[in-house]
Order: structure tokens, then sequence, then C-alpha cells
């Protein structure tokens, strides 16, 4: 110890030393302003950006950030089985909790927090049922378009959603979706569900709050190629892309009565080998912990693409494939500067894309050219969201 | 906030979906598949378990993770029973390949997947038993496997890897995850 003190009172003398070499004579010294004592104070954000984006960050908080500048805006909690969403209007975030009174037991607390988009301040906590508990998932939850809804999956394990009024700021009711999960919103009125034959559970929220379930035929296979959970949509539109393990796009209008489009293939598009079920098929494939994204104002569609054999659809991406969803055309592939979980876009007219590490870093790029504009390094998790203003 | 227990709500819950149960089939097929207790004795697990050894299949195109699967060390992702774990093993956390740590609970319901012993050539259906009711285990980041042959989306809680499996335990709080073996695949 003695020997650590001496050493650290040396460095300071060093230092010292070298600052009045600076800094000048003493009478130049004098000719500067005294610093004056300082009063803490609380930042506040700026209008909500079409380039602000939401990771989630370490395994306790989602952090935002400016992605123009790659700087950390603020920090709201939330853990790896949490859910985040943007409110339209831009001025809430919403983040979905679950936590148990003594840490890792007693009574079981479900919220949804609002949080100020402006202070970030927590303005509103309202009380759920029990959530359905999984990592990383982001359609576990979402919002209507007008602002009006939050629909939340549950899983006890029977299956059902949540229908929250925040307006009124209150569960209105649960509604029972046997077999079925996930959280697709509807341009508006309602949501549909996933289910596990191949179809969709559709739920219609009247502006009471009251639901009204009905049901479509399987239109993919459930058993031998599934629909990914991280399918994109355009909420704006009510239009789901239903992406499965090899690649077959249904482009499918969401309602009480959905459109289900014929579907497209992203091999087939790219002008490659469709990708098949064989588990030693090596192919171009969608993978990744939120493997796709999709950009409302060019209708492009982004896909975290790898080689791989059938069952890789969890694996990282080296490239992003940039697609036109409405002539089904491969536009350009992006090549990463290491291998990522997850992508997320902007929504505005020049678009940021986000790709993300494994660990813990993100690229953020300008989306038309795939030029790198900033490399995040600090504990990004798989997912991220952007505002959809 | 309820009074009762998680346990007994789900008991609740289960009962109650099961006395409508014309329109909650796929409920009882959604438990009943992730159920490794012996309380539904019409199981696909516990038919598996019942089932005579099946014979060896000659030809057979094995998954990347078959074609790497060892069976000497289940304290690492590529011990052949992992095939479609994602989690901690609590091999690595005091406990062991069917055995929860010190302190912590197994869930009684899991996910199950169907990997391929490379010993014997045959397929076993594997029951992810999570342990809960501890903080997450802190291990190595070679313990935390995620692996994904025949793993399915959520709408298939069945063969669901993301899931959070501590339903019927004391609490939901996830510790790590057990590879126990129920039975060979039919």
């Amino acid at each position: 110890m003695a020997g650590l003190r001496k050493s650290r009172w040396a460095a300071m003398a060093i230092a010292a030393a070298g600052l009045s070499g600076v800094s000048g004579t003493p009478s130049a010294r004098a000719a500067q302003p005294v610093l004056q004592a300082e009063q803490s104070t609380v930042a506040t954000l700026p209008t909500m950006s079409s380039h602000w984006f939401l990771p989630a960050t370490g395994s306790e908080s989602y952090t935002l950030y400016n992605g123009d500048t790659a700087q950390i805006l603020g920090t709201l909690p939330g853990d790896l089985i949490s859910n985040a969403a943007f409110s339209p209007d831009g001025k809430t975030f919403y983040v979905a909790v679950t936590m148990w009174a003594r840490g890792d037991h007693g009574p079981r607390e479900d919220f949804l927090r609002a949080y100020d988009a402006h202070t970030l301040a927590l303005v509103k906590e309202i009380e759920l049922p029990p959530r359905a508990l999984a990592v990383y998932k982001i359609q576990n939850m979402d919002l209507s378009q007008d602002g009006h809804w939050a629909y939340i999956f549950d899983m006890s394990p029977a299956t059902g959603i949540t229908v929250i009024d925040l307006k009124a700021g209150k569960v209105v009711r649960t509604v029972d979706t046997p077999g079925c999960a996930l959280v697709f919103p509807w341009k508006s009125g309602g949501l549909s569900s996933l289910c596990g034959d191949g179809s969709l559970t559709n739920v219609a929220v009247d502006a009471s709050g009251a639901a009204k379930v009905s049901h479509v035929a399987p239109f993919f296979d459930a058993n031998n190629d599934p629909v990914f959970e991280q399918s994109p949509i355009d909420r704006h539109a009510g239009i789901a892309f239903f992406i499965t393990y090899t690649g077959k796009v249904f482009e499918t209008s969401l309602g009480a009565t959905p459109t289900i489009g014929t579907p497209w293939t992203l091999s087939a598009a790219a002008g490659q080998p469709v990708a098949t079920t064989g588990v030693q098929d090596v192919a171009w494939r969608p993978g990744g912990k939120e493997p796709f994204a999709y950009q409302r104002a060019t209708r492009q569609l982004y896909a975290l693409m790898h080689m791989g054999t059938y069952w890789t659809h969890k694996r990282e991406g080296n490239e992003i494939w940039v697609y036109d969803t409405t002539a089904h055309t491969l536009l350009r592939r992006i090549a990463l500067p290491a291998d990522c979980v997850g992508i997320a876009v902007s929504q505005d007219q020049h678009p940021l894309l986000y790709a993300l590490t494994g660990e813990g870093k993100a690229f953020v790029m300008d989306a038309a050219s795939g030029k790198v504009l900033h490399t995040i390094d600090a504990r990004i998790g798989g997912i991220a969201l952007t505002p959809d203003l | 906030m309820s009074s009762l227990s998680l346990f007994d709500r789900l008991g609740e819950k289960l009962v109650r979906n099961l006395a409508e149960f014309s329109s909650r089939r796929s409920v009882l097929g959604t438990v009943g598949a992730a159920m490794a207790a012996p309380a539904f004795p019409v199981l696909p697990v516990a038919r598996a378990a019942e089932a005579n050894a099946a014979p060896v299949p000659s030809t057979q195109t094995l998954t990347d993770f078959e074609r790497k699967a060892q069976s000497t060390d289940p304290t690492k992702c590529d011990y052949w029973r992992h095939c479609a774990i994602d989690g901690l093993l609590c091999g690595c956390c005091g406990g062991g390949i069917h055995t929860c740590p010190p302190g912590a609970e197994p869930s009684p319901v899991s996910w199950i997947g169907t990997c391929r012993n490379p010993d014997d050539g045959r397929s076993y259906v594997i029951a992810y038993r999570d342990c809960c009711g501890r903080t997450t285990c802190q291990t190595s980041a070679d313990c935390h496997c995620n692996t994904s042959d025949h793993e399915m989306p959520i709408y298939r809680p069945q063969a669901s890897n993301d899931i959070i499996w501590c339903f019927g335990t004391q609490t939901a709080v996830y510790h790590c995850s057990t590879a126990a073996i129920i039975g060979q695949a039919g």
C-alpha cells in the first residue's frame, strides 16, 4: 500500500508540473475567470426522431440512441423477458415487465409502464394478468395504430391476448386464443395471431373494447416450414409479411377476413437455388433473433441471410438482402462487417439500417448504400426497435 | 394481486379449459405434448416412453448438429441431448444433465426435442426442463447454448425453446436448463 501511495503522489506531481507548464505565468492564470459552483440538472429529450433506435442492452434495460450520432439519449428499465413499444404519436414509450416482489420469489407482478418521451418520467403503471414469458419476443406486444389499445400475448400455458385501453389506463379484457400466439395488429380495429395449425386467429376489437374472434383456414405448413415469429409488419397499412423458415413470403392484409397473397421466395427472388427443408441442403436462408425489418416508405423488406441447412433459423447472418416487395425482386445485398443476429430500419425517407451482433455491437448504416456510419460497442442485445411516426 | 399461487392459478385455468374442451382441444394438445408428468397417460411423451425399441435407421440424413454431436461431456453445447436447447446448462451451475442446482426447482412441464445419440444411432425424446426459482445462473459463455434442430415458433410451444418453461413452479424465475431422456422417439 505504501508503495502504491508513493507512486500516486509521484504521478500527481508530474501531472501538476505539466499543467503549470501549459497554463503559463501566474498573471495569465489570474486573468482566467474562477469556475463557478454548479447545480445538478436533469436532461430532457427533443421531439422524437425517426432516427432514434431502442436496442435491448445488457440484461436489465433498453437504451435509447440517436442513430445520427450514435450517442445514448436515455435508459428504460426492461430485462430479457420485457417488451417495449413506441407510441405511434411519438410521445410515450411503453414497457411491459414482469417481476417478483422478492427478486427470485414472492408474489408475481406484471405491469405495462408508460414513460413520457420528453422526460423519460414514469407516468403510469397498468397492472396486467400474467404475460407470456419468453426471451426477446418483440411480437409478444404491440399497439394499435391509433395508440388507443395495447395488445399483449399471454401464456399460462393456455394462450390468450390481453387488451389494454391506454387512454383509460386499464385492462379491458383477455381473449382466449387457444393454440395461437403473438400479436400482429391490423390497420385498425384488432389484431391477428399465428396458430399452430398454420392458420390465423383474428381478434376484432371495437371502440368499447369488446372482442370478436374469427379464424382462417391454414395457409402455411406449420409442421414442415413454419412462419417466423419475427415476421415484419406495416402498421399503417395493416400488412404482415409472414415469412417461413425456408424464406417463403406470404404478404397478408390483416383483418377479420385476412387476404393472404400467393407466396414468393427470398432465395428465388434473388436468383438463388430455392432453399428447401433438407437438413443437408445448404442454401441462403433467413435467420437470427430478429431477422427481418420492413421499410414502409420504400416498401422494402430487409432480411438477414446466411448460408446454411434447414433448422438454422436462429443462426446469425453475414449479409442483409433488400427486396422490393411489390416486384418481388432483390434490390441489393449488403455485406456485414461481422455476423449479426438482429436488424432494424428507420421509417423515414432517408433510412438508417441497424445491424446487431451477438456480442454487444451495433452497426449503424446508411440503408441505401450499406455504408457503416457508426459502430457502437456497448452491451447491445440482439433486438432493437425503431419508431414508426 | 391474486393470493393464489401460480400453480393454483395454472391448475384452475387448465381445469376451466378442460371443462370447455370441445373448443379447447388445441390447449390439451399443447399442454399434453409438453407435459412430462404422468397425469395425462395418452401423451406423446408417455407413448414414447412406453414404446418398444425402434429399429435404428440405416440410411438417415443427419443434421449439422447430429454430425458433430459428442456423447462424453454433458457440459458442452454439442453434447448430443442438446440438439434444441436454448439456455444455460444446469451441469455448469451446480446441477447435472437431469438435476437442478441446489435451491432451484424443476419445472414439471417443458419443451421437447428429438435428438440422436451417436453411440447407438437411435433418436430419443428429450425434455428440456428448466430449473426455476433462483436468479439466472452466472456461468461461462461456453455453457450458454442455443441450438435449434426441430425448434419451432412459440405458436408450437411444445417445441419452442425461447419460452421460460417455469409453469407450475413456485416462481417463474429462470435459473438454468436440463435435458432429461423421456424415451426413444418412435
